[in-house]
């Protein structure tokens, strides 16, 4: 079992100066890992909100300091702008009296596949998956990232294990559309699992818009937004439908930060 | 020093107030509430896990979210009761994040400040445009937004410029400082918001017509 006592963890969200959701689910990786003792100090940091990434680092005692970004895939955040705001130039940085080392994005492990599977499975429990299309929806253009690609990845593997009668890729703003769900879906049974780090904008309002289940925005998750989750399973367009809340969710992060970490010291 | 002992000797020599909310002795343990609230506390909330104070900090009286945590709409209405020290900076971690690691590193002499200036010539994608702000916009902009944060600033708009349309207690160190070190990431976010109204078609046409 992983143990760093004399290490810091800085776990990196995005963040949001509009509503709590976007910071919740890195806050509450942070708060289990705290509280399995692991690392000798465990921070947030923020693009959007405080800590911030300026900030972070002045708050580390640790000279030894490990960074996982909680971000679903490799791309302008990860690339760019962690890296400029934290001061880094590499896998391994000094950066005054701290040691910082960067680790790879969460949705960048092979874990995804498994936390996608037990929250396809969780959301709805009884259905078999050999009579499900399983959906994989990310949000397509726009984002300077590759979270399209992520997603493409993610469905490649779960088809090839032949569990689902169906497994597809799609985005809110580029073909295949999460819009056009019901005649991209051969089987009777369609689950939806948004490829997400947080729930919120996309998740409680967008995705559920685009799917039918929802006629206008309820609001953020502080305005109970999460209640279009109760709904399930909604029957719609000749199927069933379920729809999950968005991966990032998903108690099994904390692990993959974990693991991330794990992963770096094993390739130095 | 670290920040847990720091923060110790802060509390031993009689330190009670931090920004908005004011710490107590309780049992053997400490209370947090805002400052604002009676001390008879019957008409408070109680919390007693430091994880509460996430959700207590994150929304105003009126509900509305709190992007930045030092501004000065801190909820009323409960108390935090916690067990030991090391607890009670975790809460306030929550309440004020980063000040109490900046406090540490201040009194290091190790907390360095980044100008305006700096903060925006290093901004890439949308917020590239936020290297057009004038001195003039830049003043005024603060002026509005950082009025209501309870942050000593540190930093200038350059070397030569200092911020000019604040009082002077914003830039001095409070009992408990909370230090602004660099522009967050919001003031960057209205500066774009600042440029793209000043040099929007609209905004032009609006500027060369005469008054009305």
């Amino acid at each position: 079992m992983l143990s760093k006592p004399d290490s810091a963890l800085i776990i990196v969200g995005h963040g949001s100066t509009l509503n709590p959701d976007s910071s919740a689910p890195t806050f509450d990786h942070a708060e289990s890992i705290i509280q399995r003792g692991i690392f000798g100090e465990v921070h947030c940091a923020f693009w959007k909100e405080e800590p911030s990434l300026r900030q972070v680092l002045d708050c580390v005692e640790s000279e030894d300091v490990y960074v996982v970004p909680n971000f679903i895939s490799e791309g302008y955040f990860t690339r760019t702008v962690i890296p400029r705001e934290l001061g880094l130039d590499g896998p391994v940085t000094r950066i005054g009296r701290h040691t910082v080392k960067y680790c790879e994005p969460v949705g960048s492990h092979e874990k995804m596949t498994e936390l996608l599977l037990a929250r396809a499975a969780a959301i709805a429990p009884g259905v078999p998956p050999e009579k499900t299309t399983l959906f994989i929806v990310g949000h397509g253009t726009n984002l300077n990232d590759n979270s399209a690609l992520a997603a493409k990845r993610e469905v490649e593997r779960i088809a090839a294990m032949g569990r689902y009668g169906e497994v597809l890729s799609a985005y809110m703003e580029e073909p295949p559309l999460i819009a056009d769900w019901a005649t991209l879906a051969s089987q009777l049974n369609v689950v939806v699992v948004p490829f997400f780090i947080a729930d919120g904008l996309h998740s409680y309002e967008d995705i559920p818009v685009l799917l039918g289940i929802a006629s206008e925005s309820p609001g953020a998750a502080s305005a109970g937004g999460a209640s279009v989750f109760a709904g399930n399973p909604y029957s719609l367009r000749g199927r069933t439908l379920f729809y999950a809340s968005s991966i990032g969710t998903e108690h099994g992060f904390a692990e993959v930060i974990l693991d991330q970490v794990a992963a770096f010291d094993s390739v130095k | 020093m670290n920040t847990l002992t720091a923060f110790t000797r802060w509390l031993e020599n009689g330190g009670r107030t931090i920004g908005q909310i004011a710490i107590t002795r309780s049992g053997d343990g400490w209370e947090l509430r805002h400052a604002d609230d009676s001390s008879d506390g019957g008409e408070l909330q109680t919390f007693t896990r430091w994880q509460d104070a996430r959700t207590l900090a994150t929304l105003d009286d009126a509900g509305a979210f709190r992007p930045i945590k030092t501004t000065n709409d801190l909820r009323h209405g409960w108390r935090l009761v916690l067990s030991s020290v090391a607890e009670v900076v975790r809460a306030l971690d929550y309440f004020y994040p980063a000040m109490l690691g900046l406090w540490t590193a201040d009194a290091r002499g190790e907390l360095t400040p980044t100008d305006l200036r700096d903060t925006l010539a290093r901004q890439t994608g949308m917020y590239r445009i936020t290297q057009k702000l004038t001195d003039d916009q830049a003043q005024a902009l603060i002026g509005r937004q950082c009025s209501r944060c309870l942050k000593t600033m540190l930093w200038r708009i350059a070397p030569a410029q200092p911020i000019t349309s604040l009082p002077p207690e914003k830039h001095q160190r409070a009992a408990f400082p909370l230090l602004c070190r660099e522009a967050c990431n919001l003031l960057v976010g209205l500066a774009r918001g600042v440029v793209k109204e000043a040099t929007s078609p609209e905004s032009s046409t609006a500027a060369a017509s005469p008054p009305a």
